[in-house]
């Protein structure tokens, strides 16, 4: 299984990388390639069975776009024949329509997801989530963390990867969180998304043809159920 | 009187009023008289008086001791130093420094200069009424990222709120300090290439990959740690700029270093044997160059301070050495670099990890993310032969240790941290080490008082089996 890790450069916040050490560590067939900026990437010409991209800084987006904006039709192409694509944190913005600063700064994104992202500066957002992701009869809860300068809105609830039981949505008030578009996956939920979640992972690992489980299964399930609980509790506000 | 001026004296008065009440009811360490001069006048810093000389001290690490060291160094050299010392690095903080040294007039004549150290995301609100004339930038690393997102972020924040007229004292072995603004004037102290510099990063942070002009991939002549070092771009020449001061023949065990700048060297004594304290003393060297003083001078000035570190502490107990080293709560960097110094040390070691943050324990749930961008890796290590996870995040650190590479066999878990303290196995030689955070210091004391107890007991029960 090859799985393509994209500008890893620029997406290393939030320690994201280490999701995909998860699943090389959960499937000893996992063959990581990492794809510099300003290169075409490896996936277009397929072989490729998960492309990730991660969290980076504002300045790393802008890197994003640019090296991805000369391959936008190619990208589509290949969303819609199925590629496997997993995105998190502000990642998803790249592939956004814009991203709208308060201290002036503007980002065209990709246009490959109807929604754009309004960030402030001074007012970052922390909170935790609390979801359901479903496909078909496989249906899990998620957990996971938020800690971005914003929101994404303008898709309203269309086409969500999570449905939110406790938490932030795609913005304040949306019941739903991130986008799923064929096989691409992006939620705004930072870092160690498939560590904190194996059930998910396993899920993963399945769509992508590994019969593996997620790695150290027992610690991560402990794990698991025991953050299951804290979030479930009535008692902690979501809201950081 | 205009009108802001005369709110600001009675905000002035008002929390200068506060003070003894505050000794009375033993709050005289909190950062009141600040907050309520704020309250009263919201401008309060703009009106209050400032001394001739104004140094801020700001940066991810070593703020606090380099401010220390400073102004300890000038009030030796004769000064009257106006610092925030006794309170916190924000706003209310400095404020409150302001209320204590003002006279009633709002006059600071006591002080012919200011040492304040600035918490870097409260710049915006300090530096527009405060205008440093010397910044001492120590370093920008990656935080928190709930409060500080990446250092990028801070670095912009420090461009948008520094003044023009302010001088700034760079780390030149940091690039993402150098980044900070650009146009001010600036001088660049570092440290020469050492030994255990590599060139590949060993760390899992590495925020400086790429050349800030074109965006090529840099290449580093020496690596410390993450991305301090010496690195250039060889697609457009962009390279770390050279050092004013430079440190060489660092000699950490021996606690010596030269300073180099231009053509003369000097030989200082360092107070401990970590790096970050060789760059903290060398950029006190640098700061008080910037002030006029020399290298003669600043040399028997700097033997005398003593740096008192809470950071750090070791004591032999029974037959163990038990050593309290502290890792901020929610910084990957902190974690990584007290993981790498405990590899790094001689000996057969056992930890207790309690670094998890207590508030969020109690009202939230912590964002574990640095967990995966600390270098857990380097407990990795034959060295560390039991590693206890404590706190309401010891499933977290187990996964990720695991995830490191470190046999399961190796790890404990337990909820309770004074449990955990009991779970140590105490063995005559080893070193136990206790990892905790500054949230979590008053119960890391009290745990650390427990493991000083069972390690008592420990030596006692080898005594008697021995006999
Ligand atoms: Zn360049």
């Amino acid at each position: 299984m090859r799985c393509e890790v994209l500008f890893p450069e620029v997406c290393h916040l939030c320690g994201d990388g280490m999701n995909i050490r998860y699943l090389r560590q959960s499937c000893e067939a996992v063959e990581v390639i990492e794809t510099p900026l300003n290169s075409r990437p490896v996936f277009l010409d397929g072989g490729v069975d998960l492309v990730y991209l991660g969290s980076a800084t504002e300045d790393g987006l802008r890197r994003i776009v640019a090296s991805l904006l000369p391959y936008r039709q190619e990208i589509e192409q290949r969303i819609d024949e199925g590629q496997w694509m997993l995105l998190t944190g502000n990642a998803l913005d790249a592939l956004g329509e814009y991203v709208d600063c308060d201290d002036g700064w503007r980002l065209d994104g990709l246009g490959l997801l109807p929604t754009h992202a309004e960030y402030h500066m001074m007012d970052r957002h922390n909170s935790f989530f609390l979801g359901t992701f479903e496909d078909g009869d496989f249906s899990t809860e998620i957990v996971g963390f938020k800690s971005l300068f914003g929101h994404t809105y303008g898709a309203g609830q269309e086409d969500p990867l999570f449905t939110l039981v406790r938490g932030v949505g795609r913005y304040p008030g949306c019941g739903v969180e991130g986008f799923r578009r064929n096989h691409l996956m992006a939620t705004y939920l930072t870092g160690p998304l498939l560590i904190l979640n194996p059930p998910f992972t396993g899920w993963l690992l399945r769509q992508l043809g590994c019969d593996g489980a997620p790695a150290f299964e027992e610690a991560a399930m402990e794990n698991y159920r025991r953050r299951l609980e804290e979030f479930h509790d009535l008692h902690r506000d979501p809201l950081y | 009187m205009r009108m802001g001026k005369l709110r600001f004296l009675l905000a002035l008065w008002a929390a200068k009023l506060s003070i003894p009440a505050l000794k009375i009811t033993r709050h005289n360490g909190t950062d009141f008289p600040g907050f309520l001069a704020l309250k009263l006048c919201p401008d309060f810093l703009r009106y209050a008086g400032k001394p001739d000389t104004v140094v801020a001290v700001t940066g991810t690490n070593g703020k606090t001791t380099v401010s220390n060291m400073l102004s300890d160094a000038l009030e030796a050299l004769g000064h009257r130093v106006l610092t925030n010392r006794a309170g916190s690095n924000i706003i209310s903080g400095i404020s409150t420094a302001f209320v204590r040294n003002c006279d009633l007039l709002g006059r600071v004549r006591r002080c012919d200069i200011a040492v304040l150290e600035v918490d870097e995301r409260s710049s915006p609100r300090i530096y527009p009424h405060v205008k440093p004339d010397l910044v001492v930038l120590t370093n920008l690393f990656r935080d928190s990222i709930m409060r500080n997102a990446h250092p990028y972020y801070i670095a912009d924040i420090l461009t948008r709120s520094i003044p023009a007229g302010a001088k700034l004292i760079l780390n030149a072995d940091d690039l993402i300090s150098c980044s900070v603004c650009p146009d001010n004037a600036r001088a660049y102290f570092g440290v020469g290439r050492m030994e255990s510099d590599v060139t590949d990063c060993v760390n899992l942070i590495d925020d400086v990959r790429i050349c800030p002009c074109c965006g090529g991939k840099l290449t580093y002549a020496y690596r410390r740690y993450h991305h301090i070092g010496k690195a250039r771009c060889d697609a457009c020449g962009f390279a770390s700029p050279e050092s004013d001061y430079l440190a060489r023949q660092v000699d950490l065990s021996g606690r010596t270093m030269t300073v180099q700048e231009g053509e003369s060297s000097f030989a200082y004594r360092l107070s401990s044997d970590s790096i970050f304290n060789a760059y903290n003393t060398l950029s006190v060297v640098a700061a008080l160059r910037q002030l006029g003083y020399e290298h003669e001078k600043i040399v028997p000035v700097l033997e005398n301070i003593t740096v008192s570190s809470s950071r750090h502490s070791e004591e032999t107990v029974g037959k163990v050495r038990l050593i309290r080293q502290m890792s901020k709560e929610k910084n990957a960097l902190a974690g990584s670099r007290a993981f790498d110094y405990i590899a790094g040390r001689a000996g057969r070691k056992e930890l207790l990890l309690m670094m998890n943050c207590l508030g969020d324990t109690r009202h939230w749930s912590e964002n574990t993310c640095w967990i995966f961008d600390a270098d857990f890796e380097f407990l990795n290590d034959p060295s560390i032969v039991q590693i206890v996870c404590a706190g309401a995040r010891c499933r977290d650190y187990k996964l990720r240790l695991l995830m490191a590479g470190v046999p399961e066999d190796r790890i404990l878990c337990e909820d309770d941290e004074f449990r955990a303290a009991e779970r140590l196995s105490y063995t005559p030689g080893d070193d136990v080490y206790l990892l905790y955070g500054t949230d979590s210091l008053e119960r890391a004391y009290r745990v650390y008082d427990r493991m000083k107890a069972y390690a008592l007991e420990r030596a006692q029960a080898d005594e008697e089996a021995n006999a």
